[in-house]
């Protein structure tokens, strides 16, 4: 079985509010790279379905030459090879049908896991997009899956629950975290190690975008002054503090 | 704009989607999931019991086109999330999820790097597929029922074995919209029962500073911080907290933080947007109180 | 009349001549011991001695400093005063016993005038009374055991040797009152006059005589060559354990060379830290046998101290019964666990107040290595910690602190290559956490009142040693690497730091991987400016108490500088625990990111600290200062501790900032 994990560097997600900045309306690049969590979750995931199963693991990217060394982790973690698609677009349907073409390269995959979201779009839409253009079955926010007998059974997390789904072929499972797909870190062998791994760059497409254009990318003002309510009438008080809160749509 | 919404039988998702849809259209039309009554009075109404996604992309795909419908809207959920992606390459239609707001001419705002910035986009083409964030729109008061058609869903491509609705005691505290945190400054557990109803009020959770786990009043698994959890709520109010540094790392992300601390100095002040300076004892239960009226 | 050797025994030389096998015995077992300690890995430095290749280099004087006169067995009075007392009345005991064979054999005269009466006699009889109180003391002791012998376990055979050795005395002073009392009393001997005149009678004390000389003899023929297979083979270990102990304070974890695993055709690679016995170096196994399960280190650890799963004494005695029973290759984490291995804050009281010389923080290490290293196991605090110094630079993962916040408003210079001297290095918790900033504003205001020529790197940066401590040392050498490759760029040759863990990597680890600098902690600089003049100071009544930091006290011996910066603003005032038996701010070894089970450590540290009534607490660490300024809260609301730059910076005559 072969398992293909997609996973996307992006800048520094936990960048404090304050601190961040933009520079050509994308995070500046003074933001240290890494990958996402979503995806260190899904690389998580599919390291321990590949042990469990047997299978081969291969980390698929999108991005730029200089990423692989951050998607080395990923490889650490216990991934068998990286196929890196090099391109810069922020374009779903661009960036899902290079990766289609990695898939394709691959030609043997069984199952494409992808984090819930990547860390600088925030999208989650890109999965989606492949797995209808392989036509393959897409499932969102999977928590758990299991083999068995030429089936997926997963385990979908909802927002008031679980649900237990079952599909034959390929598939393309967004993934959720959980307490078990906590990332491991990888052991100092596992990071020599994966520097001997096979990495295959492939050189990317830049077409069919959607239609849509870019008008600009803002940071929002955060007021950074704390504003006092007077607390003389502590009546006359908490209505303005709900007011206030809900003028600025806190809730 | 011919308008189409795709969403489950559920009040206030498909309210505040008929709110997103009063900017496209008069009337939209509806494909909803599940069983029950259609609410609010539509155009014209689809429905199926089926809710996976995986099996709803075909037939909504036809329905579309055949339609010939301009702007399709879903919320953020697993269904919406489900559909975006496959419906837009099976149209070609441009898509863009998480949409928190939309300005005439076809433009849209989405939040980026985890809402550190918005991103607007310019739609040039139709149909386009907007996934709405909750919470961003006022739900529509719904009125009446529409009565619907079946919608053919032919092959399953992924079976639901099964659906199990858990009744998670609270909500959890990295999903909460809405925290209310008590600290040392609590002085004692019972008062802790305060937060809990105000939270509650809110739909939101009950979280707590590590001196207030320390002093026993709070479970550790409430504890937010540095060594606790990490959350990101709407508003986050600290009561009786002095928002020590491993404090606030974890609520660097929430967007709006409520100080009420009796000491004008604390450093709450510094990371928070409101602030009271009280006695929280005088001001928690008349918010609680204010809170329920405005309901 | 002068004493007559062999005086009432018949072919007494049979002793002497018993006494060459049993000195063969006694070699024997000490070849053992070492069959033993050899089993232990090489070091991978090759040492000067031939013989000891592998445990280090032997120092003499440790060996007679900390193994012979050992004063840290004295810090507990009552056992070091019994110790004292049994070793020195034995040392004495030895000389006599030595001159009497020299008598026999060449005639030395011993046995007459004021050398018999004051020393033969006296000195010897006195002697055998210290070692017998002593040994009296033990054996009470082994009856109504204090908790750190019996926690966890406590080492047995310490009966049996003793009591064999206070029957040797006791029968010695038997043949010498037996020996008076058929003869005439002797100036000087009052225990065997005393015995003559009292307790034997003349009728038997010629019988008693013969039969006890002959079970003293045989006995004290038993007991030495007993010694290397009992707890007493310490008389041996303890000092050459100190005769190779690191003679540097504190921790030394050595800095570790990676470049074998990047080698294509490097066969079998070593294992990183240690997993099991087999992976412990000879040195090690030196401590494991040394061990007494005496259990100050346990008394002095801040992990045990609060309820924590760790015990110091615990590891080394687990390490030690497997070594007795010749397990190398179990995994010891199994008896051990990750919790406590965690656990170690490296303050480095234990290894302070072991009287061996037993380095447990290292042993402690050296599993918390293999973990995280070889299994990628941590706690998961840790784990985010380490995650995020590695992904961006620095360990405060959720920080709402950006990079430059900490100097907002401040006009701070950039060290520029060939025109600035000195680099004041920031570090990450200055940077990162909100309390700590202005330990760093407060020390740029301090060099610009003094017109130090001073400036900052453009980036934030960590020295690696969080890394370090819990236990990767494959991140900390990438990340002092590029910091050396840095500062050669940049010309740095002179630093100043605010924190006593990048002084200790920039001091002990840097130079190893070709980093030379002249580094200063803060409180030794300003001590300097004070000294100088250069800095003039408003002091007043304000009383301050120091908690010194295990990374600048213990561990690198930086006591009085503080001290004297405080004594210059106000009056210090002491805490119980100080120096050298400082106790930890429990944030040590990593275990900022952690959260503890059982009492925490900051809040015993700062009750004791507030217990002082002092008007302020002063530390000279920015992790001490978080931690402390934490532990003050659980007792009240005012803030009390402060680094030792904000309070000089308090009383700078003109405090205007920037
Ligand atoms: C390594 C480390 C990790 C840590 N991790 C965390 C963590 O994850 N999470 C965390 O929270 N802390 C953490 N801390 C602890 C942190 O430093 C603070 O000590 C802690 O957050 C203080 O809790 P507090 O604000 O409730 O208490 P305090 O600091 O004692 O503050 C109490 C506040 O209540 C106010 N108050 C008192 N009475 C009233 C009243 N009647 N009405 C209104 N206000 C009142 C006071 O003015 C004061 O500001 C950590 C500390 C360390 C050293």
């Amino acid at each position: 079985m072969h398992i293909a994990v997609l996973a996307k560097v992006v800048p520094d997600y936990e960048v404090p509010s304050m601190d961040f900045e933009l520079s050509n309306g994308r995070a500046h690049e003074r933001f240290s790279r890494m990958m996402g969590l979503y995806d260190e979750n899904a690389i998580e995931t599919g390291i321990q379905l590949k042990d469990k199963t047997g299978s081969s693991l291969t980390l698929i990217s999108y991005g730029l030459d200089s990423d692989v060394q951050f998607l080395r982790k990923g490889v650490a973690m216990g991934a068998d090879k990286l196929v890196l698609v090099k391109g810069t677009s922020d374009d779903a349907a661009v960036i899902a049908q290079n990766i289609k073409q990695a898939v394709e390269h691959l030609g043997d995959v069984d199952l494409i896991l992808a984090g819930q979201q990547s860390a600088d779009m925030d999208r989650g839409v890109v999965p989606g997009i492949l797995a209808q253009m392989l036509g393959a079955a897409f499932v969102p926010q999977v928590g758990y899956i299991e083999s068995a007998a030429d089936q997926w059974k997963v385990s979908q997390m909802t927002a008031t629950g679980r649900r237990e789904l079952e599909f034959n072929g390929l598939g393309v499972l967004s993934i959720t975290s959980i307490p078990e797909n906590v990332p491991r870190i990888p052991a100092v062998r596992a990071i020599f190690g994966a520097k001997k791994k096979p990495v295959v760059k492939l050189d990317g497409i830049d077409q069919g975008k959607m239609a849509l254009a870019e008008i600009s990318v803002e940071i929002p003002k955060i007021e950074s002054v704390c504003e006092f309510i007077d607390a003389e009438d502590p009546n006359e008080a908490v209505k303005t503090l709900l007011s206030r809160l809900t003028e600025e749509r806190y809730i | 704009m011919k308008t189409l919404i795709i969403e489950n039988i559920d009040l206030k998702k498909i309210g505040e989607l008929m709110t997103v849809s009063r900017l496209f259209c008069d009337t939209p039309d509806i494909i909803a999931l599940g069983d029950g009554e259609i609410p609010g009075s539509f155009g014209r109404a689809w429905q199926s019991a089926a809710t996976v996604s995986a099996n709803l992309v075909v037939p909504i795909t036809q329905l579309i086109q055949q339609e010939g419908y301009e702007v399709i809207l879903m919320s953020v959920s697993t269904l919406g999330t489900g559909l975006a992606g496959p419906l837009s390459a099976a149209l070609s239609a441009p898509v863009i999820t998480e949409v928190t707001a939309i300005h005439p001419d076809m433009v849209v705002d989405r939040p980026v790097y985890g809402g550190k910035a918005i991103i607007k986009y310019k739609i040039e083409s139709t149909p386009s597929l907007l996934t709405i964030r909750r919470k961003y729109f006022e739900p529509e008061a719904l009125a009446g029922t529409t009565p619907s058609v079946p919608l053919e869903t032919g092959d399953e491509k992924v079976t639901l074995v099964s659906e199990k609705i858990e009744q998670t005691e609270g909500i959890p505290l990295e999903d909460a919209a809405v925290i209310v945190s008590g600290g040392r400054g609590m002085g004692d557990p019972e008062n802790f029962a305060l937060l809990q109803e105000m939270a509650d009020l809110l739909n939101g959770a009950v979280g707590a500073s590590r001196g207030a786990v320390d002093e026993g009043w709070a479970s550790p698994t409430r504890q937010i911080g540095q060594t606790g959890k990490i959350v990101a709520p709407d508003v986050y109010f600290a009561v009786g907290i002095s928002g020590a540094s491993q404090h606030l790392a974890g609520i660097a992300n929430s967007k709006c933080v409520v100080g009420i601390n009796k000491d004008e100095e604390a450093n709450i002040f510094n990371r928070a947007r409101f602030g009271i300076v009280s006695d929280y004892k005088k001001i928690v239960p008349l918010l609680t109180q204010a809170i329920r009226e405005d309901r | 009349m002068a004493r007559i050797p062999y005086w009432n025994i018949s072919y007494g030389v049979i002793i002497d001549l018993l006494a060459i096998p049993v000195f063969l015995i006694f070699v024997y077992g000490l070849y053992l011991q070492w069959q033993l300690i050899k089993k232990g890995q090489l070091r991978v430095i090759p040492s000067i001695t031939k013989v000891f290749q592998g445990i280090g280099t032997f120092r003499p004087g440790a060996f007679f400093m900390r193994g012979i006169l050992n004063p840290k067995i004295y810090r507990k009075p009552a056992s070091g005063v019994a110790h004292g007392c049994v070793f020195w009345g034995m040392a004495l005991l030895f000389v006599g016993t030595n001159l009497v064979i020299l008598n026999i054999l060449f005639g030395l005269p011993v046995f007459t005038g004021a050398f018999n009466r004051w020393f033969m006699s006296f000195t010897l009889d006195l002697a055998g009374l210290l070692v017998l109180g002593g040994i009296v003391f033990f054996l009470l002791r082994r009856q109504f055991m204090p908790d750190r012998l019996k926690i966890p376990e406590a080492r047995t055979g310490f009966v049996l040797v003793s009591s064999l050795l206070g029957v040797l005395i006791i029968t010695g002073f038997v043949i010498e009152g037996a020996r008076l009392c058929a003869n005439t009393p002797e100036a000087g001997a009052f225990v065997g006059n005393f015995l003559a005149a009292s307790v034997i009678s003349q009728t038997s004390a010629l019988q008693i005589h013969t039969m006890t000389w002959w079970v003293h003899g045989l006995l004290a023929l038993f007991f030495v060559a007993y010694i290397p297979f009992s707890p007493l083979v310490h008389i041996i270990l303890a000092p050459v354990n100190s005769g190779f102990a690191d003679p540097s304070p504190g921790v030394k974890m050595g800095v570790m060379d990676f470049s074998a695993f990047d080698d294509e055709d490097a066969e079998e690679l070593p294992a990183l830290g240690a997993d099991k016995l087999a992976d412990f170096t000879r040195k090690r196994f030196l401590d494991f046998a040394s061990c007494l399960w005496c259990g100050r280190c346990q008394e002095a650890c801040p992990a045990h101290n609060t309820q924590k799963p760790l015990s110091p004494k615990g590891v080394i005695v687990t390490l030690a019964q497997k070594l007795a029973a010749g397990e190398m290759e179990d995994s010891v984490m199994e008896t051990l666990s990750m919790e406590a291995i965690f656990n170690c804050t490296t303050c480095a009281a234990c290894m302070e107040v072991c009287p061996v010389s037993i380095n447990q923080p290292k042993t402690i290490m050296r599993f918390r290595q293999n973990l995280v290293m070889e299994q990628g196991q941590m706690p998961e605090l840790m784990g985010k910690a380490i995650t995020s110094l590695e992904q961006r630079s620095h360990p405060f993962f959720g920080t709402g602190s950006g990079a430059a916040e900490w100097r907002k408003d401040l006009e701070v210079p950039k060290f520029e290559a060939g025109k600035t001297e000195y680099l004041l290095w920031i570090g990450c918790s200055i940077t990162y956490e909100q309390r700590a900033w202005t330990i760093g504003r407060a020390m740029v205001n301090i060099l610009k009142s003094a017109h130090v020529s001073f400036g900052i790197l453009e980036d934030s940066r960590c020295t690696g040693d969080p890394a370090k401590q819990m236990g990767n040392e494959f991140l900390f050498a990438e990340i002092a690497q590029q910091n050396i490759d840095d500062f050669s760029a940049l010309g740095i040759q002179k630093i100043i730091t605010m924190c006593p863990h990048c002084y200790n990597s920039f001091t002990r680890h840097y130079p190893k991987m070709g980093g030379q600098y002249e580094v200063i902690p803060h409180a030794s600089f300003i001590r300097t400016l004070v000294d100088d003049k250069k800095l003039q100071l408003d002091r007043n009544a304000q009383t301050i108490t120091y908690h010194d930091p295990c990374y600048l006290g213990r561990r690198n011996g930086v006591y009085d500088d503080p001290r004297n910066v405080i004594a210059s603003v106000g009056n210090l005032v002491e805490m119980p625990r100080n120096k050298n038996e400082s106790f930890c701010c429990g944030g040590g070894g990593g275990n900022y990111w952690a959260e503890e089970t059982g009492t925490r450590i900051n809040q015993a540290r700062a009750g004791e600290a507030l217990g002082t009534d002092a008007d302020a607490i002063a530390v000279a660490c920015p992790f001490c200062l978080l931690m402390l300024t934490d532990g003050v809260k659980k007792y009240t609301e005012e803030i009390k501790a402060f680094d030792i730059a904000e309070i000089v910076e308090k009383c700078l005559p003109d405090m205007a900032e920037g």
